[in-house]
């Protein structure tokens, strides 16, 4: 007869040995890899996985979106102001498809994503099932790594994959789809989880060819007018010391691309301002004026270069670049260097001959008068109606340039690119390279999900607002206190501009009728007001930073503003124009 | 247009569900166009090999897709070659009308002078292999016609390059692949 102690022996090893289901898998995955937070939407063909996350609340904190667009920009903001790994997560079908332009954005602006989706059935693949979707299809052009699971078993060591891609080199987004069969099985073996830390296919090289670097260096040290371009390459490796300390021993004049924006405090001496289509004049003209050119993490996006044959032609380019495949794809590149940008500064920084290029940095400082005339001080002026910098520039002055900030698509985003006085790194987060309206309300709840600590401000067109105006739902529900601020000139102000420019003021489609935003804000529990006087604004931006929930400020500003400076598309960075 | 040069562009990869997609939406949305496609496993279990040939005018271009093709995770080393580089052959199949009274087959010729053989024989056609270039194979084509093609099917170009390096060589270090024996 077996003693109790016996039979309780029996009952551990029953437990130990107890097989997981495929849902199971998949949380224990999320919480070996530490996801604290996912964003998703439940449906058909996820619901096991929903059913085994109900055990895991208390260590996974899922978040209900009211849109699967809204799951992937959450989880592209929670991964831009974190540094980690953003998750969504959503249903087959329609859920999965939702989810499309956020990885597509996260792919454009190398932002480390893993989507989960749920599938029909493996026996039902290929049958137009209810709400079967080719996903994988689908978002195969916009993944860095996609993959179908039909088996339990198969779930950990993919997951592990997953995250390893996602995160590892130039950062993008994975997605895995889950059978429902793979979801409720049983794995056939224990749970076993390997984090992934090469893969024979995919292992990017962080640390750089030496003489690549020697040669980098040698056309460093011998430019009389070097150059360095700064784009998020900088912010995703956090290599923001590193780059200050190449900057400052070299003495170098610096621009930033707009996603690395922030990648150096705009009162550095030797931060330049950014370039690009709506950029600062001096940064972009400049580029026609280097004989060294140094571009860290950027990949010499269109908007950057306007017409590329034509841009930085008569000087030498260093392109530090992860991604071999980013090199020499849109310029001529004299010293290529393949690495991870900390990396490489680190081993940069004790070949670089200490230089003081005073001269040549006053002449960028001499072409900023132009501009700020033309420009700025226009901008500024606080004349007529309320001009969307005025805005800006007060939110950067009541946060003293320490918040992190979220905007949307268009002039409100170039606009704030100009007049926010960025102080720390990972503070301004943008759709890039996509340009997807509708990003910043799920994205700057996400980026407050990812830094808790910090003050999130959202700058919203009114046009943006209204793509994705449904997550203020789960911002109230969250209780965070996600700051947004309407900049409302009733109009999707950039085409407007371009219109104006470049279509003889053809007007077309471009004036909104506008529902009450504030009504609406209070309809979802978020309390807000709006401001049409510029006596206001002052008490009004007060309003909305003291506010500890979130809410919703909304500024009624000129209706027919433009953004200069501006580089016409396709043209010569030279063509800049600032009136 | 400029002078378009042949390229052929070895991948070998991974086994995987998907992966003949996500290589040649790489040409698709370049808007090259895939001359011939071929793939097989190579003598490692597992490893496949893609042999595409497209036609381009720029070898940057070329180089730029190819860095591109390396990007996927599944992709453990890609190549492009000019026809220079490698020992390249494609197999024609041809079905040739044979009825009774027809002109007979000159045999000889056919297997003397364009190294082609009869490979099966129906009751009124016959079909004829072909290995060979892409020219020797249309000058068979040339040559055998007037006996009246009923069907003809080329495969895409099977390649090696010119090196006394195997595939071992570019395999990631550190990986252990099994052999075929």
């Amino acid at each position: 007869m077996a003693t109790a102690i016996e039979i309780m022996e029996e009952e551990k090893v029953a437990i130990e040995t107890k097989l997981l289901t495929g849902s199971q898998a998949l949380m224990e995955c999320l919480i070996a890899e530490n996801v604290d937070t996912i964003f998703g939407y439940p449906g058909g063909a996820i619901m096991p996985v929903y059913d085994a996350l109900y055990d895991y609340m208390d260590r996974i904190n899922h978040i209900l979106v009211r849109h699967e667009q809204g799951a992937s920009h959450a989880a592209e903001g929670y991964a831009r102001s974190s540094g980690r790994v953003g998750v969504c997560m959503a249903t087959s079908g329609p859920g999965a498809t939702n989810l499309v332009t956020g990885i597509a954005d996260a792919i454009i602006d190398c932002t480390p994503m893993v989507a989960i989706t749920g599938q029909v059935a493996s026996g039902l693949l290929g049958t137009d099932a209810f709400q079967e979707t080719d996903v994988i299809g689908i978002t195969t052009p916009i993944c860095k790594w996609n993959y179908q699971v039909v088996d339990p078993d198969e779930i950990p060591e993919v997951m592990a994959k997953a995250f390893y891609i996602a995160a590892a080199g130039k950062p993008g987004p994975v997605l895995i789809d889950i059978t429902k069969d793979a979801q409720i099985k049983s794995m056939t073996k224990p749970f076993e989880y390997k984090k992934i830390t090469k893969l024979a296919g995919y292992h990017p090289r962080r640390v750089p060819k030496l003489e690549q670097v020697e040669k980098a260096a040698e056309l460093i040290n011998n430019a009389k007018k070097p150059y360095i371009l700064v784009g998020h390459g900088v912010l995703i490796s956090e290599a923001m010391e590193e780059f200050r300390e190449f900057v400052e021993k070299a003495d170098i004049p610096v621009a930033s691309t707009l996603l690395g924006l922030s990648a150096m405090p705009i009162d550095h001496p030797n931060y330049m301002g950014w370039l690009g289509m709506h950029g600062m004049y001096a940064p972009n003209v400049m580029t026609d004026q280097c004989d060294v050119l140094i571009a860290i993490g950027m990949r010499f996006d269109d908007r950057v270069t306007g017409d590329a044959n034509l841009f930085v032609k008569q000087a030498k380019i260093v392109h530090i670049e992860i991604d071999p495949a980013e090199v020499e794809k849109i310029k001529k590149t004299e010293a290529p260097v393949v690495g991870d940008a900390k990396e490489v500064l680190k081993m940069l920084l004790p070949l670089i001959e200490k230089k003081d290029h005073s001269a040549w940095k006053k002449e960028f400082r001499d072409l900023e008068a132009a501009e700020k005339e033309a420009v700025t001080d226009r901008d500024l002026a606080k004349v007529g109606k309320i001009k969307m910098a005025e805005v800006v520039k007060m939110v950067s002055d009541k946060t003293k340039g320490e918040a992190c900030i979220v905007v949307d698509v268009g002039q409100h985003q170039m606009v704030t690119a100009r007049y926010y006085d960025f102080k720390n790194p990972h503070s301004y987060i943008a759709s890039g390279g996509l340009g997807t309206m509708g990003f910043a309300i799920p994205a700057a709840f996400g980026a407050k999900m990812g830094a808790p600590d910090r003050e999130v401000v959202a700058f919203i067109g009114d046009g943006c607002f209204q793509m994705t105006i449904q997550e203020l739902g789960t911002i109230a529900q969250s209780g965070k206190a996600v700051k947004m601020i309407i900049l409302n000139n009733n109009f999707l102000g950039m085409v407007r501009q371009w219109q104006e420019l470049f279509f003889e003021r053809r007007y077309s489609f471009v004036e909104l009728q506008n529902p009450d935003f504030i009504t609406i804000a209070k309809g979802f529990g978020i309390p807000g007001h709006k401001c049409e006087d510029r006596n206001d604004l002052n008490a009004s931006i007060d309003a909305l930073l003291e506010s500890e929930t979130a809410y919703l400020l909304e500024v009624v500003v000129e209706k027919e503003e433009n953004v200069f400076p501006m580089v016409p598309a396709g043209r010569s960075v030279s063509e800049i124009r600032l009136k | 247009m400029d002078f378009m040069n042949t390229y052929t562009i070895c991948v070998f990869t991974e086994n995987s569900i998907g992966l003949l997609n996500k290589i040649t939406i790489i040409f698709t949305r370049r808007r090259i166009n895939i001359d011939s496609l071929t793939v097989s496993e190579t003598e490692r279990k597992g490893i496949s090999r893609f042999t595409i040939v497209i036609k381009h005018e720029k070898r940057e271009e070329v180089e730029k897709l190819v860095r591109q093709i390396r990007k996927i995770v599944e992709v453990l080393a890609v190549f492009g070659y000019l026809n220079e580089d490698i020992v390249f052959d494609e197999i024609a199949l041809f079905k040739i009308s044979t009825p009774l009274g027809s002109r007979p087959l000159d045999v000889e010729t056919i297997n003397r002078v364009h190294k082609a053989w009869v490979v099966y024989w129906g009751l009124d056609y016959v079909v004829i292999q072909k290995t060979g270039s892409e020219k020797e194979i249309f000058d068979f084509f040339k040559y055998i016609k007037p006996h009246g093609i009923i069907e003809f099917v080329r495969s895409g170009r099977v390649a090696v390059a010119k090196t006394p390096m195997g595939l071992v060589e570019y395999l990631p270090e550190d990986m252990e692949w099994e052999y075929y024996l």
